[in-house]
């Protein structure tokens, strides 16, 4: 009897591996000892500086986990492709990864528009899909079951922050927005307007530019008439300048302006395009990277990022390109050795992640699909960053 | 800021960009006149000037003066090659005036995207760069208006150009060259004038007028190899000289550089973008031929 149950419970055994190993078999991209990822970025074409200096961060933070002897057992081996920011571009990518790779998700895109172009063939496909660095709104809200991203908070996040820290730091009342009339400058003004009256403060203009907008004299004479207590950018790099240059220009220097983080990526560059010292003196930015105060995890990033890439200088955009990178290893990592798209992204959904490069933890729900809530307020003279005490978290709520 | 001073100073900076802009217009309408050829590298041409000032300030750290020497010496250069290497070849495998035109047109598209994406592989061009302020000073203020030190040498600057061209095409020998080739090529031909090399001597000043509008631009508009699009914005201002009126270049560069203010203002900025190709139709519509033209008519008596 005891020699009959020891054989049962082997033969169960065996059939359980076997049909482990079938079935891990089955799942595409992953094999015994590796697991392949799909990972892009626009690497040519006008919007190349957004990509390339993230998706080498991606690949350091693969290249450290392989180097440390990889997830469960298993080595990432990445298929880079090119999607040049474009939505025709990134679905033949994503196509190309899935039916020629087989790759087991896809992660990239540096651009909100070009991925929600692909967004129904990925919930067609089912694939999960992690965002690079891209963190527009419209490609996380509503909710869809196999995209998961924002990992540097969207719009709403930025719009809340900063007028939550407009009225409850700056004590301004009178707030005056400017955004684009595309669909990030629309959340962003969702969300401002609603923490605004939340909290008793007065919206006194909204001035909507075209994210290509050349001379931005007539927006901010509407700004300045409406003499607010402080000004809310959502302005993309260029805007941004042109917007800080004419606010300097038309003295309007003792109204504090606050620019959403998207505005100023390099801190340092905006600085010299603006040109003028005075009209930095009043300025704050949001940041969702830990890497201003902390000296040791800034000098961490530019060491790994040195020694994946020797011959590159970082660009400003590199540090957008690890957050996205953790989270799939942790997910790997809490997923075990037995892998499938579907159990991927019910523990990608599970995600609670601290890292301490971020400004708050990375977390994704059955409901939640944007990674990053919390974000800081950075106070720039154009040559010092100064961490503003509080962080500021979205609820969830404002502007939805 | 009353209503008044708001609209105010929304003429003073539109006059500032509008005389820019007409710069631009009539670096397109020089070739136009004497090429019968609508230059869709003028865009890029303005962004290539930018960025060679850009260079020269990065590498050699030149003050203003010498870059407005050494940039459009550059630029000229570029449109003469142009002209000889590209135009000409073109010209000589031509099988019809018609089909040689379209060719023209279709090679400064193809100059256009060359240009772009020359700039686009330099390295630094990866960012949106800035040119340094062209005059720092304390703004001027007259009441709730302000007026940069800068605008007033981006007037100066440009109407001496504008002055410089009025006067080479009106007073000197090369420009009545100029006229003739752009008037009568055969003719100027009998009469000695050597029109291949004022052809291409059009090409470059051109490209010369470009580039001084690139230096112009550059330190209020910001640089990238895109910059190129706002050549939409002196089509506007020549359509409304009729394409063909230099001074009406001018008058058409300012006004649409008041009437986006206007527009900006008093309806959306939104509406700004918007504002050049809503001028174009307008004017096609109303005077097809501009409100500055002055061609010749043929009338039965």
């Amino acid at each position: 009897m005891n020699m009959k149950m020891k054989l049962f419970k082997g033969l169960l055994m065996a059939f359980a591996g076997v049909f482990s190993v079938l079935s891990s078999a089955q799942t595409p991209g992953v094999t015994d000892k590796e697991i392949v990822i799909g990972l892009f970025a626009p690497l040519s074409g006008p919007l190349v500086s957004y990509g390339i200096d993230p998706l080498n961060a991606a690949k350091m933070i693969y290249e450290d986990v392989n180097s440390k002897g990889g997830i469960n057992g298993r080595k990432i081996r990445l298929v880079i492709e090119d999607d040049k920011c474009t939505g025709n571009d990134l679905l033949g990518v994503a196509k190309k990864l899935i039916t020629v790779d087989n790759v087991f998700i896809l992660h990239g895109g540096s651009c909100t528009a070009a991925i929600a172009a692909a967004q129904e063939y990925i919930q067609r496909e089912k694939v999960p899909f992690v965002m690079l660095n891209a963190a527009g709104d419209n490609a996380v809200f509503p909710p869809t079951r196999y995209m998961f991203g924002s990992f540097q908070g969207t719009q709403r996040v930025y719009g809340s922050a900063l007028s939550e820290f407009a009225i409850k730091s700056l004590k301004a009342k009178r707030i005056a927005i400017i955004v684009h009339d595309d669909d990030y400058g629309k959340a962003n003004l969702a969300a401002a307007k609603a923490v605004i009256t939340r909290l008793g403060g007065e919206v006194v203009a909204e001035e909507k530019i075209p994210p290509n907008i050349s001379d931005i004299t007539a927006p901010v004479l509407n700004l300045r008439a409406s003499k607010p207590d402080a000004i809310l950018s959502g302005a993309y790099p260029a805007p941004a300048v042109l917007l800080a240059q004419k606010y300097g220009e038309f003295g309007m220097t003792n109204i504090p302006l606050l620019q959403s983080t998207q505005g100023m990526p390099t801190p340092s560059v905006y600085a010299k395009n603006v040109g003028n010292p005075d009209a930095l003196k009043n300025l704050y930015h949001t940041w969702s990277f830990t890497d201003i105060a902390k000296e040791d995890v800034r000098e961490r990033m530019l060491a790994m990022y040195k020694k994946s890439n020797p011959d590159r200088e970082p660009g400003p955009f590199m540090v957008t390109g690890v957050p996205s990178a953790l989270a799939v290893i942790d997910t790997l990592q809490r997923l075990g050795r037995d892998l499938t798209r579907e159990k991927f992204v019910d523990a990608m959904e599970k995600l609670n992640l601290n890292s301490d490069l971020m400004t708050g933890p990375l977390q994704f729900s059955a409901t939640r699909r944007d990674a990053l809530r919390t974000v800081e307020v950075v106070k720039f003279d154009g040559k010092t960053q100064k961490v503003m005490p509080d962080y500021y978290t979205w609820n969830g709520k404002d502007g939805n | 800021m009353g209503l008044f001073n708001l609209i105010l100073q929304g003429i003073i900076s539109g006059v500032v960009t509008g005389c820019v802009y007409a710069l631009v217009a009539l670096s397109l309408v020089i070739v136009y006149k004497s090429t019968d050829v609508v230059n869709f590298a003028g865009g890029e041409l303005v962004m290539i000037g930018a960025y060679i000032g850009l260079l020269l300030l990065m590498w050699l750290d030149w003050p203003y003066v010498f870059i407005f020497l050494i940039t459009p010496v550059f630029t000229y250069a570029l449109g003469l090659v142009f002209s000889r290497f590209a135009l000409e070849k073109i010209n000589r495998k031509k099988t019809s005036s018609n089909t040689v035109l379209v060719s023209f047109v279709i090679a400064t598209i193809a100059l256009s995207d060359m240009l772009k994406g020359i700039v686009r592989v330099i390295p630094f061009t990866e960012e949106v760069r800035r040119l340094p302020p062209l005059f720092s000073g304390p703004p001027i203020f007259l009441g709730d208006l302000v007026i940069q030190p800068q605008d007033i040498v981006i007037v100066v600057v440009a109407s001496i150009v504008m002055l410089m061209l009025w006067l080479l095409f009106g007073y000197t020998l090369v420009g009545k060259a100029l006229r003739a080739t752009s008037q009568n090529e055969r003719a100027a031909s009998l009469i000695g004038i050597p029109v291949k090399s004022v052809k291409s001597a059009i090409w470059g000043l051109s490209a010369t007028v470009a580039g001084i509008a690139g230096l112009l631009l550059a330190p209020k508009l910001l640089m990238t190899p895109d910059m190129g699009n706002m050549v939409m914005l002196a089509f506007a201002a020549a359509i409304i000289g009729g394409f063909s009126s230099l001074p009406g270049c001018v008058v058409g560069g300012i006004l649409l550089g008041i009437v986006q203010n206007m527009v900006g203002i008093f309806i959306s900025p939104q509406a700004i973008a918007v504002t050049p190709f809503f001028v174009i139709m307008l004017v096609l519509l109303i005077r097809p031929q501009g409100f500055f033209d002055k061609t010749l008519a043929y009338k039965k008596v």
